[in-house]
């Protein structure tokens, strides 16, 4: 297992009191780990960004909140993660046919394949799966924290995580002796 | 999980993200967006739930309070037009209508000739583009509410578009619609943008209709759009001992439905039709694995002639489903067991009169039935 890299954590802490100025830093600083993980749960790109405005637009409204929370990435992510699942329903038709985004596919001819495929996986998951699966592996998150990113029990991130991982070994992208 | 597959995995994830290059990050546009919702929420304490349509007059008055957001006060136009044309050989039309069954509280929307309804909202910055699948094949439908002070828009640097003022339910939109072709991508100019919004809107393309027919009717909202219209449950039971629920959420996404079940979910959403349009069938499956069973749940919006929807099954049995109204619209919601599937949907009126029927039916999205 591999040390733990949250990027949203990893970030500058940088919060502490409630002025515009604070707020920016914090946005700038989280912004690009936001845009990742909101890529990770709706795989795709202009969503992506959108849904990571909106985490950050509600995190400046709750500033004060958010600025003195114990852990403020979790609450970050418990929005970013809220933002998506109301994304999911409102686009859901949308997103399952939409052609896979460019920045997928940037990069070497078996990168491209590769990552393709792992979106095309991904997105056969629940949107539930989808982010047990996204905030486990990217952002290396415990059961506890994932539980509080999604407003669950830690039994039911164990169970959608198993569920999650038997749908993907069963995906013919992930061939033989490379499945997850 | 071996932790070879647990390494793998991580790689291929890690792989994925890392190779997303976010851009430059839009603080004043995260600040605008939460400034916004500031404003509403101020608006909505002010004045208390239960009470939306003063709560939607008291949000407009709190954009009107961060001008210039609000429509002009000239004349509107007549019936709520904002464009027309013909594309494709046929002939189409915008315009903001109200979409609520007669009788309800009245609630905006702004339709293409008259069908497929997105809700809209006093909000300018709200973009939304449509495609109508065979009837305009190739060809895509927008519109862009503005700023007071601006004149129009010009669509991908050629065709410009004056903006009108049409009102529906006692508001008023300063709106300009547009029609445009789906081979290529789409970027609006605003005339006279005010400080803090975009020069131009590069806008998401719809997929191509015929292609990729479940998106075709369902407005795709590319901006913020803020404000929900509408949610409320049409139906909840137990299956094999597990609970389920079916809610609509009628917004800038369309009628979006969501099948829940024991912590699981399934949702999507389809066009909004006016009350005696076409009704779009929307199928939801999903699984119950603790009791090792799936059911699909439907949910229909209806007309306001409809006083139940029979269900028959596969099996010949049938049920006997009644609307629920949510925001002056009316809504049938049930679930189908699996192995069963629909065979059968008929509408009847109070009278137990026939009013339609069909056998067309999804087993996964949606399909539109004209009854």
């Amino acid at each position: 297992m591999t040390e733990p890299r949250d990027e949203l954590a990893a970030a500058p802490d940088i919060i502490g009191s409630d002025n515009g100025e604070e707020f920016s830093a914090f946005a700038l600083s989280r912004w690009p780990g936001l845009v990742r993980l909101a890529f990770g749960l709706t795989g795709d790109r202009w969503t992506a960004e959108d849904i990571a405005q909106t985490a950050l637009a509600r995190a400046y409204v709750a500033w004060r909140r958010v600025s003195r929370a114990d852990d403020p990435d979790a609450y970050l992510r418990r929005i970013l993660v809220n933002a998506s699942n109301r994304r999911f329903r409102k686009r859901r038709v949308t997103e399952q046919l939409g052609d896979l985004p460019e920045v997928a596919v940037e990069g070497p001819a078996d990168l491209v394949g590769e990552r393709a495929a792992l979106l095309a996986a991904l997105r056969q998951l629940p949107p539930r799966q989808r982010a047990v699966v996204v905030l486990r592996y990217w952002n290396d998150l415990t059961d506890a924290q994932i539980a509080a990113a999604l407003g669950c029990s830690a039994g039911t991130v164990r169970s959608q995580l198993s569920r999650a991982l038997a749908t993907l070994r069963a995906n013919p992208v992930f061939g033989e002796g490379e499945k997850p | 999980m071996t932790p070879t597959e647990d390494t793998e995995l991580r790689r291929r994830v890690d792989d994925l993200l890392g190779a997303v290059q976010p851009p430059d990050v839009r603080l004043d546009r995260i600040i605008r967006r939460g400034q916004g919702i500031r404003l509403r929420r101020a608006g909505a304490a002010a004045v208390g739930a239960g009470v939306a349509a003063i709560i939607a007059v008291t949000t407009l008055g709190l954009h009107a309070s961060r001008s210039p957001t609000t429509a002009p006060s000239g004349p509107v136009t007549r019936g709520g037009f904002i464009a027309s044309g013909t594309a494709d050989g046929h002939a189409w039309k915008l315009a903001v209508q109200d979409i609520a069954d007669p009788g309800y509280r009245c609630l905006p929307a702004i339709t293409i000739n008259g069908t497929d309804a997105d809700p809209v909202y006093p909000d300018p910055e709200n973009v939304s583009v449509v495609t109508l699948g065979p009837a305009f094949r190739g060809v895509g439908f927008g519109f862009i509410q503005l700023p007071a002070n601006s004149s129009g828009i010009t669509v991908n640097g050629r065709l410009h578009v004056p903006a009108v003022t049409a009102a529906a339910c006692g508001y008023r939109y300063h709106v300009t619609g547009f029609a445009y072709s789906l081979e290529q991508a789409v970027r609006v100019t605003v005339d006279h943008p005010p400080p803090g919004w975009p020069t131009d809107f590069p806008i998401s393309q719809p997929l191509p209709s015929g292609v990729t027919p479940q998106s075709d009717g369902l407005w795709i909202n590319t901006y913020a759009v803020h404000g929900e219209t509408a949610s409320g449950l049409l139906a909840s039971g137990y299956l094999s001992g597990q609970e389920w629920s079916m809610q609509v959420m009628l917004g800038p996404g369309g009628d979006c439905y969501a099948f829940n079940g024991n912590g699981y979910q399934m949702g999507s959403c389809g066009p909004v039709g006016m009350p005696d349009g076409a009704e779009t069938i929307m199928a939801l499956p999903l699984g119950f694995p603790e009791a090792d069973i799936g059911a699909t749940g439907y949910a229909v919006p209806v007309s306001p002639g409809t006083a139940h929807l029979e269900a028959v099954f596969s099996n010949g049995s049938s049920e006997l489903a009644t609307p629920r109204v949510v925001d002056g619209r009316k809504y049938v919601a049930f679930i189908v067991p699996d192995p069963l599937q629909l065979a059968r949907l008929t509408w009847l009126d109070a009278a137990g009169r026939v009013i339609a029927s069909t056998t067309a039916l999804p087993q996964y999205g949606y399909v539109q039935f004209q009854p």
